[in-house]
């Protein structure tokens, strides 16, 4: 255990926990946009950054991403700070720039007092702002089919060659964690369409209903040992079932 | 584990106090969550089964699970899922065999029971005592 002051408040926290968790458990709110518990932390957004300082710095000032700085004994904490809330608007004002249509920074950049950016609009911006949550996870949940390319101006997130990923299986994980909804995907009948990679939903014998894509049943019953017939049926359905059975059992008990 | 969360189908009148117990205990900003429990038809006329998470020893959900966001609380017995760590991929709604990971799209989430930390809220509101929480002997069975 580990003593620190954040925003004034003595706390402790485990050593090496990260700032964020720590903040977070105070219920301080503080935009972290690029971190998601699934995966390791990463620092891509920025937007996490807070002030720290010990009494031994002598007036020295740091500023650090809350989700990649591990607890040390003794940090002075400010989640608040004028200059922590300039380079917050700052940053803010930068996406803004870039991906003026996404919902969420225009709420982020709105709660920090900007509405337009103060930047020039970049030309052919659009609404990823590259924090990378979407390949970390796809790596995270085994799979490795979409990952960032190039560099600088030209970077972006794109499955190899920019082709249909032969190893997406059209879970839509990097669709669902993706902060601000860029990742586009289309459910139509039985097929799904993600990265431009055609799949077809398993549906319920019962109902009908679409489930999950074959590739990633497949996928489940290969590496997790789970029965393929598992499969058959929606969660509805299996409910239904259940729901007989036990209910055959209960009967026999009454007329015991 | 002293105290077991326990199922007894024919005390069950349908009368889906559980449904609301649950969505309210588990409400999400303010609105209420998606039941985790509610009764269905047993076949016959009358006959109402609750169907809730049977909490499995070899859960299906666990093991589709590829981010591990599911756990067993060592204190309540309880599978929980770490809303934190979820990806809502659907891989544990569509790998139980019970059906009892359930997607909640108005709040895109994906839920199941959690035994409320301890103290399941249906079992405290169950007029008839089909769903209750108590001591149980090792010789009771019927356990869910
Ligand atoms: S959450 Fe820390 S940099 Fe994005």
């Amino acid at each position: 255990m580990v003593n620190l002051t954040v925003n004034g408040k003595l706390v402790q926290a485990d050593e090496g926990e990260m700032l964020l968790s720590v903040i977070r458990r105070l219920k301080i709110d503080i935009p972290s946009t690029c971190h998601h518990d699934a995966v390791e932390p990463y620092g891509a957004c920025r937007l996490c950054t807070v002030e720290i300082t010990k009494t031994e710095w002598n007036g020295w000032k740091n500023y650090v991403t809350a989700c990649l700085y591990p607890a040390e004994e003794g940090l002075i904490i400010s989640t608040h700070a004028p200059e922590v809330i300039e380079l917050r608007k700052t940053l803010l004002d930068l996406y803004l720039a870039r991906s003026p249509g996404a919902a969420l920074i225009r709420e982020m950049a709105a709660e920090y007092g900007i509405t337009a950016t103060s930047f020039q609009k970049v030309p052919d911006g659009d609404n990823c702002i590259l924090c990378a949550l979407c390949t970390r996870v796809c790596d995270a949940m085994g799979f490795h089919a979409i990952s960032s390319v190039n560099r600088g101006h030209g970077k972006e997130i794109a499955p190899p060659l920019k082709e249909p990923p032969p190893d997406c299986v059209g879970c839509l994980s990097c669709a669902q964690v993706c902060p601000t909804d860029f990742i586009q995907y289309k459910d139509k009948g039985k097929t799904r369409t993600i990265w431009g990679k055609k799949f077809k939903l398993l549906t319920c014998k019962d109902t009908g209903r679409p489930t999950i894509t074959v590739e990633f049943a497949e996928h489940l019953s290969r590496q997790r040992n789970i029965p393929a017939d598992y499969f058959e049926h929606d969660h509805e359905s299996h409910r239904r079932q259940l729901a007989l059975t036990l209910g055959k059992l209960a009967e026999w008990d009454r007329k015991e | 584990m002293d105290k077991r969360f326990v199922v007894t189908p024919n005390l069950c009148t349908g009368c889906r106090t559980c449904e609301l117990a649950c969505a309210f205990s588990h409400s999400v900003n303010g609105k209420p969550g998606l039941s985790r429990i509610y009764p269905l038809s047993a076949g016959t006329d009358e006959a109402w089964v609750p169907v809730v998470c049977l909490q499995c020893e070899n859960a299906a959900c666990v093991k589709a699970c590829l981010v591990d966001a599911i756990a067993r609380n060592p204190e309540t017995g309880a599978l929980e899922l770490d809303y934190d760590r979820c990806v809502r991929c659907m891989a544990c709604v569509a790998a139980c065999p019970f059906g009892c990971s359930l997607p909640d799209d108005q709040h895109s989430l994906v839920v199941k029971c959690d035994l409320c930390g301890g103290e399941p809220v249906c079992a405290m509101f169950c007029p008839t005592k089909a769903l209750a929480h108590q001591e149980i002997c090792s010789s009771d069975r019927k356990s869910a």
